[in-house]
């Protein structure tokens, strides 16, 4: 088990270490010098200097790399164009995301799943011609179109909900969900139609299936049928596909932050590439390109645990 | 290139109208009296970009400038009328003879907002560290600046290398902003928590997120401050902002897009007051940077290049008025000068020259069998690729196409534009400059031999010695003399075309009042509050 976990670690340096040269020389490939985009309108040659010689861009581009990357194996990933720490300012936006990714997953679940079930077993009747329906347009419309009719409706003509902004749950708890609400809906519907499709299918095969006929023909109720047998087993596709939605929802979060001004991480990484803020868009890439290693590694660990005959096989194989 | 005095004369009316109308909407919100507002309550100004580095030695960014306002005064600010007015300095500083000793004579009794006192000796640090400190935006600004003296707390002497009229102007932007030698040597970063002198005082910042600033206990003029904070909230999505604005999450929004202008016309709720900016959107045609922004200059051989016919002539095709409309939506304001009809200097700098808001087709006709050259090509370079910037390239490409030039629209990055630009890689470029109140900073730069923002490469001793004379001159009259002769060889030369000024729609609610929006384009809100 050391030998392995050591193997796997030994590999997820060298991607941590691939991925930060990819980051460093990407956010340089970008079209236009960064200290003319940072000058703003001031393109004084003499102003454009000071910025270069303040960033370090004027220094040979492997100085800079290793520069950085020491300052990053320490924590310190620089100060960005505001003169603001960039580390403390993504470890503030990542718990935002990550709160907005699961409300969505639960509200998403919560539609997605209901309406599945009843889906299947009124399958062919209105309520699932209903449901399948409002998947499909759940599926097809823009977050950008709903989030903005959302706003009008709620915010803006009734006066339920804020429009936009973030509180933090720590300061007000109800005032966060209240911020929180639209944007996780919003975020939330793709998935719900996702789910929905996904548990009708699942709960179709399973009400077909010898078990819940046995189930029936013993006289249990048909909630009792529907709710204990066939949904059980119809859930673990369900969770499957959960899991697998939780990354595309964060990555998917960008549109949303940005139409809710929600300061997550997606809004974060995009306000670094328009504003050209080198120190601020390396440190978020690199981030997240660690991020994904170091799940990727858990989720390695998490398997061989489960299952011995992987890491016998990942050992024979070397 | 004339109109005719008639023409000239609908010009004029046009222009003092809407002056008169800007004038009208900055008295509608600062006409109610200090009475009608209450102590107390939080405004939420909706910002469309993020501020950089809150520190006005280091800050770039215009909406930086907005959260400036109500927390770090100035030696020296701008009146409704965007005259020069004293505000930590009592007078308007006292030149001597040789026009080399600038002597500022300081409020007393003035505190920062960590409690220590404001004084000549905290003016002469903030000046040295902006001359001095690594990357300093400022040091350009002031550079003419030798050394500084304080003599005693309540004055403070600079000496200049040079004569440079338009000081006092940068004193009344950021490089008069005063900081607080006790934040300065603290050793932190200043940008992270900044003291200045204001009615505000710096309580936060959420990177992406806010800047809260809260009223100061320590400001001189504190009975004039109603609220109790100013949040400044970061929306970058203009439709995000026009909705939290009639959601009434925010009070106050920063630049409505033109679409979301006729909607909030319309909302009871709130109102649009518009600000005609001391910017200006124009075409920089590359006459001479063959090497680069700076190296030394000669004709780049392009037909507009060589010749002045074809410059004269493109400016000639061009119907600014329905530019304005079929690209804007008629929203901003057609002109032919670098600084805008707002400023005071504007009238003085270009009484007697001519302006042709409409086309005159038979004249660029004319113009370009004079320049002999048969078929002429020009390559337009646009500083973005969104819609607005496709139709305005479409519309002058068409424009000049009805007078036989034929242009070819290039859409391009901003900043990759901008490299290009200093690189003397384009024949005209459509681009802006936000605009500064001192005229020097609208033109010097940009035609001037050693202007730093000369991408046309334009060289004239004639010019440069005018607008030498302009910067040494401290008299307005000879002043306005002597741009109106830079003018004239401008638009003789044409280095650059003018278009028009941007105006600027903001989003107000009405139960806000003594928001104050003046031609330099900045949200003043310091003084603001809710209506009882």
């Amino acid at each position: 088990m050391g030998g392995f976990l050591l193997r796997k670690a030994g590999a997820a340096l060298i991607v941590v270490f691939v991925s930060s040269v990819v980051v460093f020389a990407g956010v340089r490939a970008l079209p236009g010098d960064p200290a003319i985009a940072l000058g703003g309108e001031n393109r004084d040659p003499a102003v454009v200097q000071a910025i270069r010689h303040a960033y370090g861009l004027d220094q040979p581009l492997p100085v800079q790399y290793v520069k950085w990357i020491g300052r990053a194996l320490r924590g310190d990933l620089g100060l960005d164009a505001r003169q603001l720490p960039v580390a403390h300012t993504i470890v503030s936006r990542i718990p935002i995301t990550l709160e907005l990714a699961i409300l969505a997953v639960l509200i998403g679940s919560l539609i997605g799943i209901l309406a599945g079930i009843v889906a299947a077993v009124r399958r062919g009747k209105m309520a699932d011609h209903a449901a399948t329906t409002s998947a499909l347009v759940g599926l097809s419309l823009p977050h950008f179109w709903l989030g903005l009719m959302m706003i009008v409706l709620f915010a803006v003509d009734l006066h339920w909900l804020p429009a936009s902004g973030y509180v933090s749950f720590h300061a007000h708890p109800l005032a966060n969900l209240e911020h929180m609400l639209m944007p996780a809906v919003v975020l939330g519907t793709g998935l719900s139609a996702v789910l929905m499709r996904q548990t009708r299918s699942a709960m179709l095969t399973s009400m077909s299936a010898d078990y819940v006929r046995t189930a029936r023909a013993k006289g249990l109720a048909e909630w009792s049928v529907v709710g204990k047998h066939a949904l059980r087993n119809s859930l673990i596709t369900v969770t499957t596909v959960i899991g697998l939605q939780l990354g595309a929802l964060i990555s998917g979060a960008v549109i949303t932050e940005q139409i809710f001004v929600i300061p997550g991480f997606g809004r974060l990484t995009l306000e670094a590439i328009n504003q050209r803020d080198y120190t601020l868009l390396q440190g978020v890439v690199l981030v997240a390109a660690t991020g994904y290693v170091v799940v990727n590694l858990l989720v390695d660990v998490v398997y061989s645990v489960l299952n011995p005959r992987i890491r016998v096989s990942g050992s024979t194989t070397t | 290139m004339k109109v005719s005095l008639g023409r000239f004369a609908t010009f004029s009316l046009v222009v003092l109208c809407v002056a008169a109308a800007g004038a009208a909407v900055a008295a509608a919100h600062t006409s109610r009296s200090a009475a009608d507002i209450r102590n107390g309550g939080t405004l939420t100004i909706g910002l469309a970009e993020e501020p950089d580095a809150l520190d006005p030695t280091l800050a770039r960014t215009f909406v930086g400038r907005i959260v400036f306002l109500s927390m770090c005064e100035k030696l020296y600010d701008l009146d409704s009328h965007l005259n020069i007015v004293p505000q930590l300095a009592t007078a308007l500083p006292q030149v001597s003879a040789d026009k080399l000793t600038y002597t500022i004579k300081l409020r007393k009794g003035v505190k920062f907002n960590d409690g220590t006192a404001f004084n000549a000796a905290a003016v002469k640090q903030t000046l040295e560290r902006d001359l001095t400190l690594k990357g300093s935006v400022r040091a350009s600004e002031i550079s003419p600046i030798k050394t500084v003296d304080a003599p005693n707390a309540t004055t403070v002497v600079l000496h200049l290398s040079s004569p440079y009229s338009p000081l006092t102007a940068q004193l009344a932007d950021r490089a008069g902003m005063i900081l607080s030698p006790k934040a300065l040597n603290s050793g932190g970063t200043f940008a992270q928590s900044p003291v200045c002198v204001g009615p505000f005082m710096f309580k936060d910042r959420v990177a992406g997120d806010h800047i809260t600033v809260v009223k100061s206990p320590y400001y001189y003029n504190k009975a004039k401050v109603h609220l109790a904070s100013i949040v400044y909230k970061i929306m970058t999505d203009p439709s995000s902002r026009t909705q939290a604005l009639r959601a009434g999450d925010i009070q106050v929004e920063d630049r409505i897009q033109s679409t979301d202008v006729p909607t909030l016309q319309k909302d009871k709720s709130v109102s649009v007051p518009k600000a005609v900016t001391i910017g200006y959107q124009g075409l920089t045609i590359n006459i001479g940077n063959k090497n680069g922004l700076l190296k030394p200059y000669s004709n780049v051989g392009t037909d507009i290049a060589k010749s002045q016919f074809i410059r004269s002539a493109f400016d000639a095709a061009l119907d600014r008025t329905t530019i304005n409309k079929v690209v804007f939506g008629g929203l901003n304001q057609p002109d032919c000068y670098p600084i805008a009809p707002v400023s005071p200097w504007y009238k003085p700098t270009t009484k007697g020259l001519a302006c042709n808001l409409h086309a005159n087709v038979d004249l660029a006709k004319k113009l370009v069998k004079a320049s002999g050259i048969s078929s002429p090509t020009v390559s337009l370079m646009l500083g973005g690729t969104d819609p607005v910037n496709a139709r305005l390239g479409q519309v002058i490409q068409s424009m000049e196409a009805a007078v036989g030039i034929k242009v070819s629209v290039s859409p391009t990055e901003f900043t990759t534009a901008l490299n290009r630009a200093d690189a003397g890689n384009f024949d005209a470029f459509a681009v802006g400059w936000s605009g500064r109140v001192d005229p020097d900073g609208n033109i010097y730069g940009f035609v001037a031999t050693k202007g730093t923002l000369n991408d046309s490469g334009y060289t004239d001793s004639k010019l440069d010695y005018i607008l030498n004379g302009a910067r040494k001159s401290i008299s307005t009259k000879s002043r306005d003399t002597l741009y109106r002769a830079a003018m004239q060889i401008i638009h003789r030369q044409r280095p650059l075309i003018y278009l028009y000024h941007p105006v600027n729609y903001y989003g107000v609610s009405k139960k806000v009042a003594g928001v104050q929006i003046y031609g330099d384009g900045l949200i003043r809100a310091a003084f603001a509050g809710y209506t009882k």
